[in-house]
């Protein structure tokens, strides 16, 4: 599916000639590009290229120099209130105050949308079930990484974004995130996330949108992505091997979570 | 009545000043409807409470698991009771420092020297063997005045009865002191006088204490302590944990939720006043069983008055943590703030001992009032009714405060 044949679905998030300056230097170059209901959309990139900040000005927490952005029809610039009830944004585990059980940090994330909800069916969700009465600080990488997604989720937000979800995790921990990510989405929850690993968002992304300097480079399906580079008469060195050191790694370690 | 009025002016004109005041006010505009577990559909304003009062009570449990917080705002503000509790030493008496040097050898000096020991009125310097070590210690602000008893002290010349004369020697840094010393010696010598020469004199003196009950100089400290104490629970907690929240990213996460600042602050006071209450509470049990701290005010005023007086300086906390980046901005902006606060208040150095014009400077500062306000409440009795001018120069103060902390917060 090409880009331009996008126009008939349905858009939750529609992005158009987005521009940030920072100190006179443009960061994001007026990029465009639309997310669909229920997909998980990946943005791409070196460090610098502009997708944190892309996402920020999404998020209602930087001001947008020019250009717009609508989730569900609604201008994030001009009702930036009524969009930070339809979102969810997975932040860094150190977000949440030590010394807090888990149970209180989820009651409290509730609060802050004025609401109330089922911790224990929340934490269940994301395998921290027997967790309850633990703090912050007490959890291994992978389950803090889980449990700041079941933050971001307390109040069902129609788009969640995840920023690097697995950067610094182990192998396994970063398979069981990624099942994870495939349950929100079966759940319904469209998915914005950036990423330095190109195997995750071949597992996980419908479609990606590579950043660098600011501009969207290339945007599309992983897999058209790579028809295209073959295409052009791009050969990799070949290995034909049916396995990697990854792969060896789990077998000897275990498939399952291990934390 | 006039108070309602004068609040009611004071929040038109913060709307008219400021664009953003009528956005922190607005409430629950965008929440999509809610039903409680009874599907009763929640008001904004139920909802909004859930937010402030959940927010409260997690940071006040929070606070009773934190053993760091505890030593700061409890076990601190003790210490300082017992440092100043052991200075004032429980009582009004006054006493000199004094060395004594006993060139006599005659039984009539050993006694007078052990009779002078066992005065309460002087504390004699211990190794102070000559005139010089005196003077060494003296010059040291160490001893007020030295007594010599000279060779010939006590010694009985022509006649049966001992005489002698004592010599005190002074130096012009403690000429006051030493004036009292030679009254106490004069009068201990007059007893001695009248026991080997009968004569009845037709003019004398005699002091007698009243035995009532006054102001102790603790009572006074007390109050002092208590201003420092919410000084340490409003400034130096906010200014310390805001920018830790903002480097940990606590503050953002919050700022991607709908959670308004008004929220955050509200809630913020709450936990503060709950905490503050708490450690205030500790403060006078102990200032009143170890100290004997006289608390004459109704214990419900002087609760009342306290959270006004942690709410409003827990403004400059929240004014300072809430626009600083990190501590490297907090800190210092703290201490400017809080340094004339603790000196020129009345928490450790009265007030009344300062001259006239810093007197007069320093009852603006928005400390001032709330120190006044209890110590007249706790140790006058006074009633809130008596402490009009504290109440509304407290309020002024936090007015002036929050609307400058609602402006300057930031999020991250």
């Amino acid at each position: 599916m090409r880009y331009s044949d996008l126009g008939m679905a349905d858009k939750i998030l529609e992005v158009k000639n987005l521009e940030k300056s920072y100190g006179g230097k443009k960061v994001v170059k007026g990029i465009s590009f639309d997310v669909k209901r229920g997909e998980v959309f990946g943005i791409l990139g070196p460090n610098g290229a502009g997708k944190t900040t892309t996402l920020e000005m999404i998020e209602t927490l930087r001001p947008i120099d020019g250009g717009r952005a609508t989730i569900n029809g609604v201008n994030v610039a001009n009702d930036p209130q009524k969009i930070r009830y339809m979102i969810g944004v997975q932040t860094q585990s150190t977000a949440f105050m030590d010394k807090v059980k888990l149970t209180e940090l989820l009651e409290q994330q509730a609060a802050a949308y004025g609401e109330k909800t089922d911790v224990k069916k929340l934490l269940d969700d994301v395998d921290l079930g027997d967790k309850t009465d633990s703090y912050i600080e007490s959890l291994s990488g992978g389950q803090k990484q889980r449990f700041s997604i079941a933050a971001a989720l307390v109040h069902q937000p129609k788009i969640f974004f995840m920023d690097e979800p697995t950067t610094g995790l182990d192998p396994q921990a970063r398979r069981n995130l990624w099942d994870l990510v495939q349950k929100i989405r079966k759940d319904g929850t469209t998915i914005i996330l950036t990423t330095h690993y190109m195997e995750e968002a071949e597992v996980l992304c419908d479609r990606v949108a590579i950043m660098d300097e600011g501009q969207i480079v290339a945007m599309d399906a992983p897999k058209n992505l790579v028809q295209k580079l073959l295409k052009k008469g791009f050969k990799k060195e070949q290995h034909v091997e049916q396995a990697n050191l990854e792969d060896v790694f789990i077998d000897l370690t275990g498939k399952d979570l291990q934390d | 009545m006039r108070i309602f009025i004068a609040v009611l002016i004071v929040v038109v004109a913060l709307r008219v000043l400021t664009r953003r005041f009528p956005r922190w006010l607005s409430i629950g505009r965008y929440s999509p409807t809610r039903t409680n577990s009874s599907g009763r559909v929640l008001s904004p304003w139920e909802r909004q409470l859930h937010t402030v009062v959940t927010f409260a009570k997690i940071s006040v449990r929070r606070y009773f698991r934190d053993r760091t917080a505890i030593f700061f705002t409890v076990a601190f503000p003790l210490i300082f009771l017992f440092v100043f509790g052991s200075l004032n030493g429980g009582n009004n008496s006054v006493s000199f420092n004094v060395a004594l040097i006993d060139q006599s050898r005659t039984q009539f000096a050993q006694n007078f020297d052990n009779q002078l020991r066992a005065n309460k009125m002087f504390k004699i310097a211990q190794n102070v063997n000559d005139l010089n070590q005196a003077k060494d210690r003296m010059s040291k602000s160490e001893v007020d005045a030295t007594i010599v008893l000279p060779p010939d002290f006590g010694a009985v010349k022509n006649g049966s009865n001992p005489s002698g004369q004592a010599v005190i020697y002074y130096d012009q840094n403690s000429a006051q002191a030493a004036q009292t010393v030679s009254s106490v010696m004069e009068g201990i010598f007059q007893g001695i006088n009248a026991k080997y020469v009968q004569i009845k004199e037709p003019f004398s003196v005699v002091s007698k204490s009243t035995n009532t009950q006054g102001l102790s100089k603790m009572d006074y400290t007390v109050s002092g302590l208590l201003g420092f104490s919410i000084i340490g629970l409003g400034i130096f907690g906010p200014v310390n944990y805001f920018p830790e929240m903002k480097k940990q990213g606590v503050l953002r996460r919050l700022h991607i939720t709908p959670l308004r600042v008004w929220q955050f602050f509200v809630s913020s006071v709450l936990s503060n006043a709950v905490i503050g209450l708490f450690s205030i509470a500790i403060m006078l049990a102990v200032a009143t069983a170890v100290f004997n701290f006289h608390m004459v005010g109704n214990y419900f005023e002087l609760a009342a008055f306290i959270i006004f007086g942690i709410l409003t300086i827990f403004g400059i906390g929240l004014a300072i943590g809430g626009w600083a980046k990190n501590e490297n901005q907090a800190a210092p902006l703290a201490n400017i703030v809080t340094f004339p606060m603790m000196f020129l208040s009345g928490t450790f150095f009265p007030r009344y001992a300062m001259p006239e014009w810093l007197q007069h400077v320093s009852a603006y500062l928005p400390l001032t009032p709330i120190i006044d306000g209890i110590r007249m409440i706790a140790t006058e009795g006074k009633h809130l009714t008596d402490i009009g001018p504290q109440l509304g120069m407290t309020l002024v103060w936090g007015i002036i405060i929050y609307a400058i902390a609602f402006r300057v917060f930031r999020w991250e």
